[in-house]
């Protein structure tokens, strides 16, 4: 008789452990893609590999080293949570492999993922995910790193396809139809390869502006009837920067071109065009994102999403961030359109069966008086 | 090892993301998988473990590079060079270092320090007990291996819609299958407990109970993926219990659905997108929200015996009710109007209800309306 009060007490807490725990505090398997204070971190190791002006292994792993990275793993009782760092981990590094970085922070990247992966404390390891619409990006990197004979770069990455270290995936995360909480990411400028920063400039309507602002200048000038010669700035200057962008662009293109004569006969997709339609892609990205500060409720989950379009080709387009408009979720339109209100019945389940308390007969009975007056309120809504 | 150059695919069969971080656009899963086969060697996702000595030969050849480049490769480009401890200073894993530059380690005994009480969570705990037991798994026999360049993919079930809580957030059961497999064996491999639910008022004859349950009685059951109702037609008493829906439809102005057979429906014909919810009705109203969340090339470290897919990585527990009598064992019956019940209505385990209500005979005592109960943990 004792063990099963003792069974049933125990059995209660229980109870009240899992209703007192909510929803936010359970960890879910499926977290957010990258880890800030990881991702500040990994941001520190490859400004230094950067400032380095190095692409040799040797190079980075000094660094490695110096900032003792591997003890990032260390800390973490829980398991699972611990494989969730780990995947999280990879995934921040295969970020800074791929475009729009430039190649000494794609390289770094590329150590970065051999590093993890070899450090990773998790007994069986957590693999590299390699999506397909990546795959084009990374062929062209270890052809660069081909011909640029930087033969340590293509070692790491043979060695890590050997030792069958990657996942070949349909996309780079899992995903599960949940709004990521953490903030969109910022792009480290410093990153970037020179050559898109300036697709980005051209992109971000700074040119516009400035043009904007000139004119404005010259209609103060005129009311404060200042001598038409006085001048801060060039006159024509925001059209001299865009005439000097077009040649840059121009030089681009033609130095993208002899490529594709070598490869005889096969059409190969524009490097510079793919890197620069993906830069304007995850700038307007950006700007929306930007635009959009506030985070959404989980209640109003179902307002517009944004679109990862593809542009066209006209480079100057920036779309708009779209007006969120606050509109109650489905599930509440489908309940209003079906003329019914939503109620949320008040039976509460657990009730119907309880355990017996510890401290005397006046709350066992409490209990189940409520227990009966539940059924009721339950029979009596039908 | 040359890397090639690429020609011009076409990109439906790149799946891309729809919404950005949310979901992937629609595409056909065999010719994604064609498309990776495409791109890759043989050995890229070969189940045999590389040979270290192999892979520096033909690096060397493709390379160009002479003996002593592969010795400096070697020794420069070691797994060696990532130790930053010597080796007897053993760190434990457990506690985070002190004097540590690192915003990661700051950030994390922080957070150790701030949850002091103790929150053992019991899902998180067991959260990858399945996945251990699984992993790395060869079969007994040849026949059985999974092929080499399989596709394996990772679904998540959801709560069906009856159940209040965690009816989005949190899956119910996350389901690795091949794309060999087809919808009808998803189907089996869904445990739902709506499907062990009785009708019908047992108080007489409580033996008979566990002949009618509804999987025996309900076997119609259709999945819903773009636009396209998978039925499952295997039994004489199957229907079409989409064609409601479709005809629902077709009256209100939506895009015309169409309707295909599970049983001959295999997860590589289909075509669909990653992270985007789709739904498995059954038993007629009990809906399950189904999303694939990563569809991806077989692994030598996945379990390689196909006896054990449809593998389950994943299960929520939920909380089971317990007899109000023993407050041991799980309910099993429901009475209503019971005179020897504690409370209207109440739960029994089977043991205390017969105990109560029957004599050694087996013969109905008093008078009380009873009814068999699946408890919602019952798959736990």
């Amino acid at each position: 008789m004792r063990n099963t009060c003792l069974v049933s007490w125990t059995a209660g807490n229980w109870f009240d452990f899992f209703r007192g725990v909510s929803l936010d505090t359970m960890p879910s398997f499926y977290t957010d893609f990258f880890n800030e204070p990881l991702t500040e971190d990994v941001e520190e190791l490859l400004t230094r590999f950067q400032s380095t002006d190095s692409v040799r292994y040797g190079v980075f792993s000094a660094i490695w080293r110096e900032m003792k990275f591997s003890d990032v793993f260390l800390g973490t009782t829980n398991n699972s949570e611990m494989k969730r760092f780990c995947r999280v981990a990879l995934a921040t590094a295969v970020k800074y492999f791929l475009p729009p970085h430039s190649y000494q922070i794609r390289v770094g990247g590329l150590y970065l993922m051999f590093a993890f992966y070899h450090t990773q404390p998790a007994s069986t390891p957590v693999l590299i995910r390699l999506a397909l619409q990546d795959w084009s990006h990374v062929q062209r990197f270890l052809t660069e790193s081909k011909e640029a004979e930087h033969h340590d770069v293509l070692y790491i990455y043979h060695k890590l396809a050997a030792t069958k270290a990657f996942h070949y995936t349909a996309m780079p995360h899992f995903l599960t139809f949940q709004k990521q909480k953490t903030k969109p990411e910022v792009q480290c400028k410093e990153f970037l390869s020179k050559a898109l920063v300036l697709e980005e400039l051209q992109s971000a309507e700074i040119l516009e502006e400035m043009a904007g602002i000139q004119s404005h200048y010259e209609k103060l000038k005129e009311a404060a009837q200042v001598r038409v010669d006085v001048n801060i700035t060039h006159p024509d200057f925001t059209s001299r920067l865009k005439q000097c962008m077009n040649e840059f662009f121009s030089w681009q293109q033609q130095r993208a071109l002899p490529k594709e004569k070598n490869v005889g006969g096969e059409v190969d997709k524009d490097p510079v065009e793919d890197c620069s339609s993906r830069a304007r892609l995850l700038s307007s990205i950006k700007q929306k994102s930007y635009s959009n500060v506030h985070t959404t409720s989980k209640s109003r989950r179902h307002r517009e999403l944004e679109k990862a379009d593809s542009f066209s080709s006209d480079g100057e387009q920036v779309q708009k961030p779209p007006r969120r408009k606050t509109h109650a979720s489905l599930r509440a339109r489908t309940w209003k359109n079906l003329g019914k209100t939503d109620e949320k019945s008040n039976t509460k389940i657990w009730l119907l069966s309880t355990p017996e308390q510890r401290h005397g007969v006046p709350l066992r009975k409490m209990s189940q008086a409520a227990a009966y007056t539940e059924y009721k309120v339950m029979k009596e809504a039908g | 090892m040359a890397a090639s150059e690429q020609p011009v695919e076409p990109s439906s069969n790149i799946p891309d993301y729809e919404f950005m971080n949310l979901n992937s656009t629609p595409f056909h899963i065999g010719s994604f998988r064609d498309e990776w086969l495409k791109r890759l060697k043989p050995e890229d996702f070969s189940f045999q473990p590389g040979d270290q000595d192999l892979f520096e030969a033909r690096f060397a050849a493709a390379m160009g590079v002479g003996e002593e480049t592969m010795t400096e490769l070697r020794s420069v480009c070691s797994v060696n060079s990532l130790l930053c401890h010597s080796g007897d200073q053993e760190r434990d894993p457990e506690v985070v270092p002190p004097n540590t530059t690192l915003k990661t380690l700051i950030h994390r005994k922080k957070k150790n320090n701030k949850t002091q009480k103790c929150t053992r969570n019991r899902h998180d705990l067991y959260a990858d007990e399945l996945d251990r037991l699984t992993a790395g798994r060869l079969p007994d026999t040849k026949a059985n291996q999974l092929p080499e360049g399989e596709l394996i993919l990772t679904i998540n079930i959801y709560f069906p819609s009856s159940v209040e809580k965690f009816n989005h957030l949190r899956p119910h059961t996350t389901l690795l299958m091949t794309g060999s497999h087809t919808l009808a064996e998803l189907r089996d491999a869904v445990c739902c407990v709506s499907d062990l639910q009785v009708c019908g008022e047992f108080s007489s004859t409580p033996d008979m109970a566990p002949d009618f349950m509804s999987k025996d009685l309900f076997k119609s059951a259709y999945f819903f993926f773009e636009g396209v109702f998978y039925n499952d037609m295997r039994y004489p008493e199957c229907q079409d219990i989409s064609s409601t829906t479709i005809d629902w439809a077709k009256s209100h102005n939506y895009p015309p659905f169409s309707t295909a057979k599970m049983e001959d429906t295999r997860l590589v014909d289909l075509k669909v997108k990653v992270g985007f919810p789709y739904l498995y009705c059954h038993q007629g109203d009990c809906e399950h929200l189904v999303i694939i969340t990563d569809v991806r090339l077989a692994h030598r470290s996945d379990c390689l015996d196909t006896d054990l897919y449809p593998l389950l990585t994943h299960k929520n527990r939920l909380m089971t009710q317990k007899c109000s009598v023993c407050h041991v064992f799980i309910g099993r019956w429901y009475t209503t109007r019971d005179q020897f019940a504690p409370s209207d209505p109440c739960l029994f385990c089977d043991k205390c209800f017969r105990m109560l209500h029957y004599d050694k005979e087996g013969n109905k005592l008093g008078d009380f309306l009873a009814y068999p109960y699946v408890d919602r943990g019952a798959f736990n």
